[in-house]
């Protein structure tokens, strides 16, 4: 039988298979769905229209068994690299048997589009392109989240909610040994030595894995972003 | 104060562009700031009039709704392409010496950073409220950011970064701006950047929103 701690994950996705929450993003551009005024509801038509065409949306996970050792309060390992997440995170994996390494990204094509118009003369139509992207990548982590989660279930397992390098003092420069647990360029994304993904619209982390842990929701008290994409989920 | 520039004020405010545009709803069919800042100049209103009695007002209010929550990104974007199409008309005003900008701020994402979002905002905001703007983009070491300060003498600096690892890259460009030119104020932004950061670094102000800044130069320059 294949060890399943050796197989990686990796799927790209159509925009029509991503759950995207509309509503949100008009209130990201300052309005109610039903009340978005010209240009805004055009653009957003056309900004939707056109992620139709997308084909480097793309998901990866790898599988690994999760180790706690050394200063287990406030570090995780995945296989033997060391994560170290926190206090915050490390309570949230405490009882994870496995860990989900994971990278998403809402790819090259929508990061650079936005990027061109938000320096061009439409920087309107290139900001609705880049709120679209961190939805997508946020809605491809989703998504994953959810492979996962019926993958494991079917051996009685659940999982946790999703955790990244950058937050809840999990330091993003750990991001660089996240990446070392894939091939090069996973997904096409890359990592700069200022821990930068490329794409733009990328996301990486973990997610616990293990009989006995529990999904929760973000534990915001401990953070004082207050408009952080978490908040609340 | 002349009519032409209270409405020309509005104009940026809501971020009215042209008459053709459709944005605001409630200002469709109107004239725009195109077409008012032109005829305010043929009508006679002196350049510099039209920038601090129109233009600046407008985008003052804009940056405090900004600040308090009350519009959001797509609305100042839309004020400053309002903004920015009435200094088309303008500019020959400025390049003749006739009108005058309050001084000069040049700022850049730091190096091994490459958001750009958040400090276009800034460099909207600050020319909005009549300030000469060098945008030296993404990635920038302390090298650019020393030359444009020997182009450009007295100049305030703004420094933007994103992520906790490029943090780094801003402490280092501060503390080589303070040995090349001590005089030189440093102004620093950015999501996880705080206060506590910037007296750490020697940085002269941190602001968490472009209006921020606007009242550290309206203090220190104009
Ligand atoms: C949307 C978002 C994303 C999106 C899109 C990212 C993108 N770059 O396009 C997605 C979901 C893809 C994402 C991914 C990640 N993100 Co993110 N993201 C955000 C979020 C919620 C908003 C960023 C934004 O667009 N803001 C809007 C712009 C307009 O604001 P701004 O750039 O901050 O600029 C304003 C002010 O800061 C200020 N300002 C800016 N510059 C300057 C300069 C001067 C001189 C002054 C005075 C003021 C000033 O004025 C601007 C206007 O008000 C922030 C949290 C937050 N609320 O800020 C986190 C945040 C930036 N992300 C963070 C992190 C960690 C990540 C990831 C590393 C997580 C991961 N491991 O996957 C990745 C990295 C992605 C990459 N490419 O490397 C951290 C970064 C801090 C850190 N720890 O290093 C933040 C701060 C969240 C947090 N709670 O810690 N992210």
């Amino acid at each position: 039988m294949m060890n399943i701690a050796d197989v990686i994950f990796e799927q790209t996705y159509r925009f029509d298979e991503l759950t995207i929450d509309l509503d949100q993003l008009s209130r990201d551009l300052g309005y109610e769905f039903d009340d978005l005024p010209e240009p805004f509801a055009g653009y957003l038509e056309q900004v939707v229209d056109d992620c139709r065409h997308l084909t480097d949306i793309c998901g990866t996970y790898r599988l690994m068994d999760c180790v706690h050792s050394g200063d287990g309060a406030r570090t995780v390992m995945a296989g033997n690299v060391e994560f170290k997440v926190g206090k915050t995170i490390a309570n949230e994996l405490l009882r994870a048997e496995k860990l989900a390494v994971f990278v998403c990204t809402a790819g090259k094509t929508i990061s650079e589009k936005s990027a061109v118009f938000l320096k061009g003369d439409d920087p309107v139509l290139g900001y609705v392109y880049d709120i679209m992207g961190s939805a997508i990548t946020e809605a491809v982590g989703d998504e994953i989240q959810q492979v996962i989660s019926r993958e494991v279930s079917l051996l009685g397992e659940k999982i946790t909610n999703r955790y990244s390098p950058g937050y809840c003092h999990w330091n993003v420069a750990d991001q660089h040994k996240l990446f070392s647990l894939f091939p090069a360029a996973p997904c096409g994304v890359t990592l700069t030595a200022s821990a930068l993904m490329h794409p733009v619209k990328s996301i990486s982390g973990v997610i616990g894995i293990g009989k006995n842990v529990v999904f929760r929701h973000y534990q915001c008290d401990l953070c004082n972003m207050p408009n952080c994409v978490y908040r609340g989920k | 104060m002349n009519e032409l520039l209270t409405k020309l004020a509005e104009c940026v405010e809501f971020g009215k562009i042209n008459k053709a545009a459709p944005f605001p709803p409630q200002m469709k069919g109107q004239d725009g700031a195109d077409e008012i800042t032109r005829q305010a100049l043929d009508s006679g209103v002196p350049a510099q009039d039209i920038l601090g009695e129109g233009l600046m007002p407008g985008m003052e209010r804009v940056g405090i709704k900004f600040r308090e929550n009350k519009v959001f990104v797509p609305q100042v974007l839309m004020s400053a392409k309002a903004m920015s199409t009435a200094m088309v008309h303008l500019k020959p005003y400025f390049a003749s010496g006739e009108a005058k900008q309050k001084g000069t701020f040049i700022i850049g994402t730091v190096q091994g950073d490459l958001h750009d979002i958040g400090k276009n905002l800034v460099a909207m905001m600050v020319e909005g409220n009549g300030y000469k703007v060098v945008d030296l983009g993404t990635d920038c070491p302390a090298e650019k950011y020393l030359a444009a300060i020997r182009e450009n003498p007295g100049a305030v600096i703004g420094l933007s970064a994103l992520l906790t690892t490029t943090m780094t890259s801003m402490e280092k460009i501060t503390r080589e701006i303070k040995n090349a030119f001590p005089e030189t104020l440093v102004a620093v932004g950015g999501a996880p950047v705080n206060d506590d950061f910037r007296l750490k670094i020697g940085a002269d102000v941190y602001a968490p929103d472009p209006q921020g800044v606007v009242e550290f130069l309206n203090t220190k320059i104009a």
